[in-house]
């Protein structure tokens, strides 16, 4: 027989149940809604990764190094256009290794894009990069890009010293490549087909991890040196890949 | 009055003692720190084995670290990078070895001095460089900044100690050997 104590046992044990289905009904829910907003999101995402995919996959892929991939020294630089320790780098300690032991089959420079967001024109500057060594031109353009680092710094206007430094014709296939690619485009878009190897040097970047610009790593023998940081001069890293040479 | 002097004198007997220790103990710390600074500039910097060309190498990859600090010529930048870590070696050892300890710890706070100024000078210009104090990746900050002053304030305080142990050696009376000691003083029991 059943006592009211005990029927009021059960009915609170039912009512707990009731209780626990809720939260588990609850929980259910909610686990499917954001299990739709998973689903939702993932098409956009592969969508514009497709997007971005297929941009780079038609055009050809920019080459930003020096000399030949044999060479005993790599020397891998993240630079931004327009930080003025990058472009002392570049007018002070790359251009004079680049005449001398990358001619000379010693040194192989890589160039990777590490634009900050501190500076107004250096994604941009790195995309026009970017397209340049699309065509096999990018030591002009960085040439051009360092040359005038304070120019175009302070105007935007990128376009007309790579002009200067590059031949009509090119100039044409570069204004080509760089549809979709404005100042305003937003860092890592889906319009400018060059976010996307930016974002990649840039993901490398961060791996070192890439403080300040410019960082660099020497790799000698299948070895990788720490990274080094700020302007060297080139007596100095002469010195020390004269050193590694010997060995 | 020889009841109350007697436990003053023992008080400033023991803490003399630990100041003594205190020194040395901070005299140490001085010494390891100038040697693992050595160490990690003149490790080899790849996996290869200890050489005299490993250690070239490594001192020739300290150069670009002094160059980043667009303070001094190329060839003074080589000279400072090849002369200072086997500098800081040999002021490891002395400071270990406890001789003419005034003078070591005194080298040793004004190397620590020079360093400290270096490091706000670099903060200041707004280089972004790495410190290259212990070979490691340390960028040039208010941490950095924060640690070697920490080194400096360290470093002065163990002069300063040093100092003081060497005035209270100096006041001290000359130790009596121990058998004129016990023709002075009556047998205790």
């Amino acid at each position: 027989m059943n006592s009211p104590n005990h029927f009021s046992r059960g009915a609170l044990r039912i009512r707990r149940l009731f209780r626990k289905r809720n939260t588990i009904a609850l929980g259910g829910m909610a686990l499917a809604v954001l299990l739709l907003l998973t689903i939702a999101a993932v098409p956009n995402a592969v969508a514009s990764s497709s997007t971005a995919a297929k941009a780079t996959e038609t055009l050809p892929a920019p080459v930003k190094t020096y000399g030949s991939k044999n060479a005993p020294i790599t020397l891998e630089v993240f630079g931004d256009y327009e930080c003025p320790s990058c472009g002392a780098f570049y007018e002070t300690t790359l251009r004079q290794m680049i005449n001398d032991y990358v001619a000379a089959g010693k040194v192989y420079i890589v160039h990777r894009d590490f634009p900050l967001s501190m500076h107004k024109y250096g994604y941009e500057a790195a995309r026009w990069a970017n397209a340049a060594a699309s065509i096999g031109k990018f030591s002009e353009a960085e040439a051009a890009l360092y040359d005038n680092q304070n120019n175009w710094a302070e105007s935007g206007n990128i376009e007309k010293y790579m002009a200067a430094a590059l031949s009509p014709a090119d100039m044409k296939r570069i204004d080509k490549l760089m549809t979709g690619c404005d100042v305003n485009t937003q860092p890592g878009s889906h319009t400018c087909p060059w976010d996307a190897y930016i974002e990649q040097d840039r993901a490398l970047g961060n791996q070192v991890p890439v403080q300040a610009t410019p960082t660099f790593i020497i790799y000698h023998k299948g070895q990788k040196f720490p990274a080094g940081q700020g302007v060297v001069s080139y007596t100095v890293l002469k010195q020390f890949f004269d050193q590694l040479l010997k060995q | 009055m020889n009841a109350l002097a007697e436990p003053l004198q023992a008080a400033a007997i023991s803490r003399g003692k630990w100041i003594r220790i205190l020194v040395v103990i901070g005299r140490l710390f001085l010494a390891g720190v100038f040697l693992f600074a050595a160490y990690a500039k003149m490790k080899p910097q790849v996996a290869t084995p200890w050489s005299l060309n490993s250690v070239e190498t490594s001192l020739s990859m300290f150069a670009m670290q002094v160059d980043s600090y667009q303070m001094l010529k190329p060839a003074q930048v080589l000279t400072i990078a090849h002369l200072l870590p086997p500098f800081e070696l040999f002021l490891g050892l002395w400071l270990l070895g406890g001789i003419a300890p005034r003078h070591s710890t005194i080298v040793a706070l004004l190397v620590l001095t020079g360093f400290f100024a270096l490091m706000i000078r670099t903060y200041a210009l707004g280089l972004s460089i790495n410190c290259g104090c212990f070979g490691t990746s340390e960028q040039v900050g208010p941490r950095k900044i924060l640690e070697d002053g920490s080194f400096f304030a360290f470093s002065l305080a163990v002069t300063i100690g040093t100092f003081w142990v060497h005035r209270a050696k100096a006041r001290r009376p000359f130790p009596l050997k121990r058998s004129a000691r016990s023709a002075v003083s009556p047998p205790s029991h």
